[in-house]
């Protein structure tokens, strides 16, 4: 019994704590950085959303690379080739694995039309901004200001700027 | 070292025996989901010889910031929202530790004296700076609170299970393919497109812009010490 109490502990130490937010941030670069090493494309998130948009509508028959702006993206797209979409992907697996090993995962459901319109409202928003900033919160700033690049520090002002306004929002509106 | 403590969610309801049986399936869920990964990278392997590097990295990426509730857009609303800021600081770290590190990656490629530039070459991202960023980051600033959560916020909820995010992520996917049609006539207009500016070459050198680059990220470092103090007893 006391063995067992003991391994139960350990699994706890491991995969059921939480890492301090300080611990997660300096991961995070070094994770970013040996990207780049190894690459020589930095972290970004967003810049193949469009492209994986345009392939949803190709299976129905739609040519997204006939659209203004799209520049044969789509027809050129695979997968394994985008380290975008490999890291994406790696993403919600690895958040997946996370809370697996930590036997926490649970379903949350949607609980009101409030969140329906939270989540058309900010989605849009967050594509239609990404794109026209030319990139996210990932690609222009979190790889951007680490590279000494003007529109990281920018993008930053204006995020922040952004989620004042869109907290007086969800005060208003989503809570 | 002493600040890390053990925290576990406590679930009522449940009995003994069903946690250790939830338990007993998560975990090996978990391993499985490993082997999967694995098997996925391989895979992928055939088609690009970097493709399992990449996707083991987006994992480990994705684990780091589920194990620490890492959320930039909780960084930029909470200090509104309640008054915290350790995230905040948090992420001004990691942007002084990657600083640091992609300077080490560019210095050695463009030299001390910056001889051998070239803005396309650059480590990291110089993406083209003008009125569209700062268009473009309001809009996505005020889309993240509302959605709760950014860019990687909102993959890594798709991954615990959040219902919400998956719907979100769809409408990002159809707000992006929006956001191209927007840009291809702000693309002919210089100061709608903008112009990629690395510092250190507008700067007039390394000198210079490092001092401006860590006194900034100094400064908002103290700025959110002080706002969180100010606030609240600091705790989150």
């Amino acid at each position: 019994m006391e063995e067992k109490e003991k391994k139960q502990s350990l699994w706890e130490f491991y995969f059921k704590r939480e890492w301090s937010y300080t611990t997660g941030a300096v991961l995070l670069s070094i994770l970013a950085v040996s990207l780049v090493l190894v690459t020589g494309q930095a972290w970004g998130v967003t810049g193949v959303f469009h492209v994986w948009g345009g392939k949803v509508l190709s299976w129905f028959g739609i040519n997204a690379d006939a659209f203004p702006g799209f520049n044969g993206a789509v027809g050129k797209y695979i997968f394994a080739n985008s380290q975008v979409s490999l890291t994406n992907l790696g993403i919600v697996l690895g958040a997946l694995l996370s809370v697996l090993l930590a036997a926490s995962f649970k379903y949350k459901k949607i609980k009101s039309r409030k969140q329906v319109v939270a989540a058309i409202l900010g989605g849009l928003l967050m594509g239609i901004g990404a794109r026209i900033a030319g990139g996210c919160n990932i690609g222009n700033f979190f790889s951007g200001i680490p590279a000494f690049s003007l529109a990281g520090w920018i993008f930053m002002v204006f995020i922040f700027l952004g989620a004042f306004i869109g907290s007086k929002m969800l005060k208003k509106w989503f809570m | 070292m002493s600040e890390q403590t053990i925290r576990t969610s406590s679930r009522k309801k449940t009995t003994p025996e069903q946690r250790r049986r939830k338990k007993t399936i998560q975990i090996t869920l978990g391993i499985v989901l490993i082997a999967v990964i694995l098997l996925v990278s391989a895979l992928f392997q055939n088609t690009n010889p970097k493709a399992g590097f990449i996707l083991i990295i987006g994992v480990l990426l994705g684990y780091t910031l589920q194990r620490s509730r890492f959320c930039f857009t909780a960084s930029l609303r909470d200090p509104m929202l309640t008054g915290g800021t350790l995230l905040t600081k948090a992420v001004i770290i990691g942007l002084a530790v990657s600083s640091l590190l992609f300077m080490a990656i560019n210095m050695s490629k463009f030299g001390l004296d910056l001889s051998a530039f070239d803005i396309k070459k650059v480590a990291g991202n110089v993406k083209p700076a003008g009125v569209n960023t700062a268009i473009g980051a309001f809009l996505f600033g005020i889309g993240a609170v509302i959605a709760g959560g950014c860019a990687s916020g909102t993959l890594m909820r798709m991954g615990e299970g959040f219902a919400q995010q998956w719907l979100a992520f769809v409408f990002f996917v159809i707000g992006s393919m929006l956001g191209v049609f927007i840009m291809v006539p702000m693309d002919s207009v210089p100061i709608l497109k903008g112009t990629a500016v690395f510092l250190p070459d507008v700067l007039g050198g390394w000198i210079p812009a490092v001092i401006v680059q860590f006194g900034l990220l100094a400064l908002i470092y103290l700025l959110a010490q002080w706002w969180g103090n100010k606030k609240s007893s600091g705790i989150v």
